[in-house]
């Protein structure tokens, strides 16, 4: 039995686990799910000994692992498929497996021995393998979650861990992985299933644990239990209504059009595919789907972080301000300069900079200003322009994106994933300001893998997969619809 | 502010304290070196002159140094773009005798500064275009300079009289003279004193030095925000050149007035150990340059009445590089986050859960 | 002649070859050492001394690791354990052993200008091989030294290339989170590589004093250090590689001594500048950093 006893866990100020216990039992597959940002990985690695929980203790069969120790938790029987890549791109993928069970640590190292070993693993399981001297690097990303959860499987662990193992398979690989799990529940292994999709935590598991910011909420069956319900345990509160009414579509002059954009990474892989689409002033445009499917890159594109390598984008331009405002879904590590002061993140924006620049000389005691006038304005709990912005909490660090986006006067903002790891109120909160944006007459694209927060707001919704966009059919609001072509179903 | 302060001295104070330990090692008494340096260094009116003109090539390269460093761009090839400054001086100096004085030593700068930029913007060209990690390219181009000097003072710039290994001596006209002789102030030290301020200027006050050091805080998030990293990269890159340049076209128009092998002693890297302790704040150059100035200058005095030769200078820098990078590593404030509860450090924070805002 | 220059190419390049080596294994880790040249000085001075004043030559290449490994030693301590800036420190502790170096040479030698000579290492020609006309002389006429290098071309490559432990090395320069997540312990394997390529490099700065000038001056190394990350760039990460620089670049050093004695219109710089100027050649033009270990160079701190 597997078991986490007051686990509690701090990231400088913000609390990620507030003594959460968890148990999974042999024979049993146990879901662990919860929005993003709700501590699941942050349990799993403990978990998993890649991380040192600050109070509390994980223990598997009656004894007490070693905190902060993959070797020991390996050793003990517990192997973790994590969210990120964890894979060696530029080492073959037989010397990829060699690193985890399939050597037997004798003699020399046998890259063939453990090529076949892995072969024959691979075939019970009905996976198919890269071609023998292959690099991982240009392996597809399917092939990836195959090879990780190969090498967590070589090292036969009691306790399998998995996290969010689903969001990049296709509909015809997910009933193959599920399958896979439940065969290793019938070999009497601990499979624990971190999960945000709850068709499938309903679908396969034996018990279901809700984790909602740091703490359990909720200790469940699939019999017990439906998707509404689960839904509702996970945000806090179930959103029956939107904030307000959703505009209807094509209402104003187009402001945005994106023009088969295409984006080839350094190994030639497509990310994203011939994109178009456009948008209106006054609407709200949302781009629903499941994490890796090119919505990272997009945003890049449009910020100009990177090129793509052809297309066209051309917003509009109308009015003073700057065109375009980007708000990455990585707030701490690409929106903002945490080292630096509220009104030099500020001025990062562009137009925010040359309304503050003269000539090229900056004015500082203008952007301070400009700052204070912002902070008030948005209601950002900060104690004043000159604060670091690393000493705001998360909450309020979106304020001040969100509150820079809108005051450079864009005539579009994308955002990517605005509301994660924001509570109810929160989330309201920025719903009203996009919405106040959209009815002053500027078009807002919203880039989510949240279905049910598109659904509140936007009044047309599109979807991308593998770096493809399509279009819906107005009035099209069916969210199982919807869920099966976010993950790639064709029409 | 006040801790910005506390904390190189903190690091020197441990590094002296070090040093103490080597000295005692060597049989040397700690006090009697010491004070023998602040002797060399302070102990009359010629020595404290001698320890400006000392700290004035410290001045140029360190202000090189801290304006890349602020970029996250790691010059490490000061004493090349210093050099390579000095050459272009020196090889245009000796042309200069019919010009008005004026024009001469402006023509003498500018070739500096020229010479240095090239030097400086060939790394930076090969960053932002070729993707070369500037620390290595720095370092080879140190080593080419330094044989495009001996080069040059063997051959191309040679004196005429073939007697010694240096070039021609520079134009009286493009000589910077000095003040209040027999001391060696001249117009140099107050350039380098005019252009801290220029660089702290350029830092804190223009839209460019806002870029530059947005660069040098978070690469990727600045890409979000139309920062033009590659051009930004090859400019800082020049203009660092072009400062460490200058100071070297400074030294031969002041001190040296020819070429020869081994013209800088290691400025290029003395100027880290300055850029560290002045905080890579512009202003904060000039008294760690005078710092360093006095260690050089104090030396001479130490080896004669101490017996320590002034390679104890080098300990003093490679140790308040350690020291203070020591001090100032994640590690260190991953300490201080939790006594003090401010966060840092945020690249090691995945998307968690969040307070409730009160 | 011929004969006289290659072998003179040779050991220019052993002592180059032999720091390289090390360096392969610390950058193969993931971490980019500049105190190279710092080691190597540290190295060389203290196999001179403890030569000198024991009258060992044994002792002296015993020290000669020691001190290599403590400074490569003060090296891991801030960059492998407090992940701090690799390039900075590097240079840092190059100049300290720089300082270090010469204040004890200086308190320890006076200041006479004399030249403290110890005997040099014995060659041990190779017996029936040494009599290979040309070859014989260039390849098999050396001291232990070089030969022992020989051999750890090889060695190394097989060590990094086939063995389980090179894997792991190589696990912690490619992706050091992924190498921790698989209990690799990547702090411990960089320490490692780090104390082994002090001593190495340690070994490289006795040869320069031992073997080849027989006496200490103040920063003999040179460069020669930042001449072996050089190499490990040239030679594209790959024992043999590191192998073919090493000689390219010691005959280059050979062949500066013969031009100065010629005085040919060639200026003998163009070849003491050659490793510096292809290194960038080959960084800028052949994609020279796509060969590098992917996490070369980043603090890396565990959470």
């Amino acid at each position: 039995m597997l078991r986490a006893n007051a686990i509690t866990k701090r990231f400088g100020r913000t609390l990620a686990l507030d003594a959460v216990d968890f148990e999974a039992l042999p024979g049993e597959i146990h879901a662990l799910v919860g929005e993003n940002g709700a501590g699941k990985t942050t349990l799993m690695n403990v978990m998993a000994g890649s991380l040192a929980a600050d109070h509390g203790e994980a223990i598997l069969d009656g004894r007490p692992l070693q905190a902060g120790s993959p070797r020991a938790a390996l050793a003990a029987g517990i192997a973790a498929v994590h969210q990120s890549p964890m894979l060696f791109e530029r080492m073959t993928w037989e010397e990829n497996l060699a690193l985890g069970g399939f050597d037997t640590g004798a003699g020399a190292l046998d890259l063939d021995a453990i090529a076949t070993r892995a072969r024959s693993l691979a075939a019970k399981l009905g996976f198919e393998m890269p071609p023998a001297g292959a690099t991982v690097e240009n392996r597809s990303v399917a092939e990836r979650v195959r090879l990780e959860v190969l090498r967590a499987l070589s090292f036969n662990p009691r306790v399998l861990i998995l996290d969010e193992p689903t969001s990049v398979l296709a509909p015809s690989e997910l009933t193959a992985f599920l399958d896979l799990l439940r065969s290793l529940r019938g070999e009497g292994r601990i499979v624990v299933l971190i999960t945000h999709k709850l068709a499938e935590a309903i679908a396969v598991a034996d018990r279901i644990t809700v984790l909602r910011r740091g703490h359990v909420v909720a200790r469940t069956t699939p019999a017990q239990t439906s998707e509404e319900k689960l839904a509702g345990l996970m945000i806090g509160e179930i959103v029956t209504q939107p904030v307000a009414s959703a505009t209807p579509s094509h209402s104003g002059d187009p402001v945005l059009q994106i023009e088969n954009l295409t984006l080839d990474d350094h190994t030639g892989r497509r990310i994203l595919d011939r994109l178009s689409f456009r948008a209106a002033a006054g609407e709200i445009v949302g781009i629903a789907g499941v994490d890796g499917n090119g919505q990272t890159e997009l945003v890049e594109v449009l910020a100009g972080a990177r090129r793509p390598s052809s297309g066209k984008i051309t917003v509009l331009d109308g009015s003073s301000g700057g065109a375009m405002a980007v708000i990455p879904q990585n707030r701490d590590l690409d929106g903002l300069i945490l080292d630096m002061r509220l009104w030099e993140n500020l001025i990062l924006a562009r137009p925010l900079r040359e309304q503050v620049t003269s000539h090229g000389w900056l004015n500082t005691s203008h952007a301070i200003d400009l700052c204070r006038e912002l902070i008030d304005r948005f209601r950002i709990r900060a104690p004043g322009p000159e604060t670091i912005a690393g000493a705001l909490s998360g909450g309020n660090r979106q304020r001040l994106e969100v509150a820079r986006a809108i005051a450079s006067r864009p005539r579009v903002i994308v955002a990517h994933n605005i509301c994660r790891g924001l509570d109810l109120a929160a989330t309201a909160e920025v719903h009203r300001t996009i919405l106040d944006f959209a009815t002053g007459g500027g078009a807002a694209i919203l880039i989510s893998s949240d279905l049910d927060e598109l659904l509140a707001i936007c009044g047309r919704l599109l979807i991308i997969s593998r770096g493809k966009i399509r279009e819906t059919n107005p009035g099209e609001r069916d969210p199982e619809r919807l869920g099966l072509l976010m993950a790639g179903a064709r029409d | 502010m006040l801790s910005s302060i506390a904390k190189p001295f903190a690091a020197l104070a441990l590094a002296a304290a070090l040093i103490s330990i080597v000295l005692a090692a060597l049989g040397a008494s700690p006090v009697g070196v010491f004070a023998a340096l602040g002797e060399g260094a302070f102990g009359s009116w010629y020595a404290c002159v001698d320890t400006i003109v000392k700290s004035t090539p410290l001045v140029f390269t360190g202000l090189a140094v801290s304006l890349a460093f602020s970029g996250a761009l790691w010059n490490i090839g000061a004493d090349g773009q210093l050099t390579i400054g000095a050459i272009a001086a020196g090889a245009i100096g000796p042309h200069l005798g019919n010009f008005p004085h004026a024009i001469a030593i402006a023509i003498i700068l500018a070739a500096g500064v020229l010479g240095g930029a090239v030097w400086g913007g060939v790394a930076g060209w090969l960053r932002a275009r070729r993707d070369v990690n500037e620390v290595i390219s720095t370092i080879m181009l140190n080593f080419v300079a330094v044989q495009a000097l001996s080069w040059v003072v063997h051959g191309p710039l040679m004196e005429p009289s073939h007697a010694y290994p240096t070039s021609s001596p520079i134009a009286r006209a493009a000589q910077l003279e000095f003040y209040f002789a027999p001391s060696r102030i001249n117009l140099g030290m107050i350039l380098a004193v005019v252009l801290a301020a220029a660089c702290y200027l350029l830092l804190f006050r223009t839209g460019a030095g806002f870029e530059l050091r947005a660069m040098g805080c978070n690469r990727r998030a600045a890409t979000f925000f139309a920062v033009r990293i590659p051009a930004l990269t090859f400019w800082v890159m020049a203009l660092s050149g072009a400062l460490a340049g200058l100071g070297g076209a400074v030294q031969i128009s002041a001190i040296s007035h020819r070429l020869y092998e081994k013209l800088s002693p290691g400025w290029g890297f003395e100027a880290i150990a300055v850029a560290l302790v002045a905080r890579l704040n512009p202003l904060g150059i000039i008294p760690a340059a005078i710092l360093f100035g006095a260690l050089d200058n104090g030396s001479q005095a130490m080896q004669r009445t101490q017996g320590i030769s002034p390679e104890l200078v080098q300990v003093i820098q490679g140790l308040v590089i350690l020291i203070i990078l020591a001090f100032d590593t994640p590690a260190w404030s991953g300490l201080r986050e939790n006594i003090f509860g401010a966060p840092h450090d945020a690249a090691a924070v995945p998307p968690v859960a969040e307070m409730p805002d009160a | 002649m011929l004969e006289a220059f290659l072998t003179s190419a040779i050991t220019m390049a052993t002592p180059i070859l032999l720091a390289a080596l090390g360096e392969l294994l610390v950058e193969e880790s993931g971490v980019i050492n500049i105190g190279i040249e710092g080691a190597m000085l540290a190295g060389a001075f203290v196999a001179l001394a403890i030569a000198y004043f024991s009258g060992s030559i044994a002792l002296g290449l015993a020290g000669a690791i020691a001190a290599g490994v403590a400074i490569n030693a003060i090296f891991a301590m801030l960059v492998v354990n407090l992940a701090v800036n690799q390039v900075v420190t590097g240079t840092a502790v190059s100049i300290l052993a720089l300082g270090l170096t010469g204040v004890f040479y200086r308190k320890l030698f006076g200041v006479t200008g004399k030249a403290f000579m110890v005997a040099p290492i014995a060659k041990i020609p190779l017996g029936p091989l040494a009599r290979i006309p040309l070859l014989g002389q260039v390849l098999f006429n050396h001291n232990g030294l070089v030969y022992f290098t020989f051999i750890l071309v090889p060695a190394l490559w097989y060590v990094i290339a086939r063995t389980r432990y090179g894997l792991r090395l190589r696990a912690c320069g490619e992706r050091p989170e992924a190498a921790d997540a698989l209990g690799l312990g990547v702090i411990a394997i960089r320490w490692q590589a780090l104390i082994v390529s002090g001593a190495l490099t340690g070994l490289a700065g006795a040869f320069l004093t031992l073997a080849y000038a027989n006496t200490f001056v103040e920063n003999i190394s040179a460069g020669r250090g930042f001449v072996a990350l050089s190499v490990v760039i040239v030679g594209r990460w790959n024992s043999w590689g590191l192998a073919a620089a090493s000689v390219l670049f010691g005959a280059a050093m050979a062949l500066q001594f013969g031009l100065q004695a010629l005085g040919t219109v060639v200026p003998y710089q163009l070849f003491l500048a050659l490793p510096y100027a292809l290194t960038l050649v080959v960084l800028a033009g052949f994609g020279g950093q796509a060969a590098a270990p992917s996490a070369l160079g980043e603090p890396y701190r565990r959470q």
